[in-house]
């Protein structure tokens, strides 16, 4: 057979790519549950990171941590609750679509250490760019973080991930209030020096998305925040005298005892 | 079919002439992938995998791939086997999949691969055919562990991830040696790596 005709190559290619396709579409069905729990456990663990509990298996841990995993909306009610027998969370998918969402639903993961964890997701130099932050019980003050990425620049961008040092700067800073709730940015550049950490020198633009992505994320939250803080508890037990009333005496025990 | 020499098509790419230290291929993922055992370990086993069964698959073949589209060919059938790689590592050993990030990716790129097929896989029987990619795997693989071993237990104090460097010797003022870390170290170890083998060598110094 002439294996250099016209005809033959076409043919041959058509089936070539058929066949690969093919394989790879089995493969990829095939092998998709165990990926997917693969990477539920990896946000779980990045959630137990924020929320600095540790321990051996992930599932187990966070199911033995998590005191509530609900969804709140921009107003900051409660709309909805994710299942903790399933270890249900929100992946990265998820979070974007609550983004352009018209009637958001946030996670908020409350954690039985009295600590707090929401999720932010937003866009990098190369890829998205994620992270879980953890608060205290005034739902103000950052306990811990762990940010997650597609593809940053090793070295330069993937170090919001990666340095620990950039993660432990975030301890013990404040939301601020106003337009500006957060800033990645260096002190002089920054408008209050405690709502916000310094910039990763090289990555300019990551450290400028995290910021932009961070500020966006609080804003979401920014009423859960002043509904739920410590702060406001008087105000809102005053206001509220049944189940709001509960809600914030549950969350804000926890962080006492722990405190003290 | 008698006529290949198994020591010869399997051993040589893996000694005499490895596809790192003397034809100087895969230098790149060998520089981004050596920071950890662990890593160039499982880095290794793929690219085994890959030039291996893209070899057989490619020798299987030979007869049949027209002439004018083989490198299209070829590399559809390398990057199946990448992507399958991928998928599997990704469903199966997750945290190394994360660490090793878009590397798997890029065994499409390996020249090692492509070389191989190029050059033995469309010109011979498949036995011999996967004996030669899968040497030249091992060949790969090798330097990469070499280069890790090095870089995690001098930059680290590690090996696979476990403290070899006693508490003891750090309490004495011995420091981890940071720059092992950073991808320049790899390619001066590679380089003292193809200075031993070509002193050893002599036929590989040129005149």
């Amino acid at each position: 057979m002439n294996t250099n005709s016209n005809t033959y190559t076409v043919i041959y290619s058509i089936i070539l790519v058929v066949v690969v396709a093919a394989v790879l579409a089995f493969a990829a069905m095939f092998l998709k549950p165990t990926q997917e729990a693969n990477v539920k456990k990896d946000t779980i663990g990045q959630i137990l990171t924020a929320a600095t509990v540790e321990g051996e298996d992930i599932l187990a841990t966070y199911q033995e941590a998590i005191q509530a995993a609900i969804l709140v909306d921009i107003e900051g009610n409660k709309v909805g609750e994710l299942d903790i027998e399933s270890c249900e969370v929100y992946g990265t998918s998820d979070l974007k679509r609550q983004i352009a969402a018209e009637q958001k639903a946030l996670p908020v993961y409350i954690f039985k250490n009295g600590i707090t964890v929401v999720p932010c997701y937003g866009a990098g130099l190369w890829g998205p760019i994620w992270g879980y932050v953890g608060f205290e019980g005034d739902l103000n003050t950052i306990k811990a973080v762990r940010f997650g990425h597609k593809g940053e620049t090793p070295g330069l961008g993937a170090k919001i991930a990666d340095e620990p040092s950039f993660a432990e700067a975030f301890v013990g800073k404040t939301v601020g209030e106003g337009e500006i709730l957060f800033e990645v940015a260096k002190p002089a550049n920054r408008a209050t020096v405690n709502n916000g950490v310094d910039a990763i020198s090289g990555a300019t633009i990551t450290s400028q998305a995290l910021g932009k992505t961070l500020n966006q994320w609080f804003g979401f939250y920014q009423n859960y925040f002043s509904k739920n803080g410590a702060t406001c508890q008087q105000e809102c037990c005053n206001e509220c005298k049944d189940e709001c009333c509960t809600e914030c005496a549950e969350e804000v025990e926890p962080a006492k005892t722990v405190e003290e | 079919m008698a006529n290949f020499d198994f020591k010869e098509t399997f051993l040589n790419p893996i000694f005499k002439g490895n596809p790192i230290s003397v034809l100087v291929l895969g230098i790149c993922s060998s520089l981004a992938v050596t920071v950890q055992l662990k890593g160039a370990f499982v880095m290794g086993l793929s690219v085994i995998i890959v030039t291996g069964l893209s070899s057989l698959v490619c020798s299987l073949l030979r007869n049949t791939i027209p002439n004018r589209i083989r490198i299209i060919v070829q590399l559809v059938i390398v990057a199946m086997m990448v992507i399958l790689v991928d998928q599997v590592l990704k469903a199966y050993a997750y945290s190394v999949s994360k660490t090793l990030s878009v590397y798997i990716g890029l065994i499409i790129t390996n020249c090692i691969v492509m070389g191989r097929i190029e050059a033995y896989a469309l010109g011979n029987k498949p036995f011999a055919s996967l004996m030669d990619g899968l040497g030249n795997g091992v060949g790969y693989a090798m330097i990469l562990v070499i280069v890790a071993f090095f870089r995690e237990l001098l930059g680290s104090g590690t090996l696979f991830g476990f403290q070899v460097i006693p508490q003891a010797v750090y309490d004495f003022g011995y420091v981890n040696n940071g720059l092992m870390i950073l991808p320049p170290m790899a390619l001066i170890l590679l380089g003292c790596i193809i200075w031993i083998q070509r002193s050893i060598q002599k036929d590989l110094q040129e005149k």
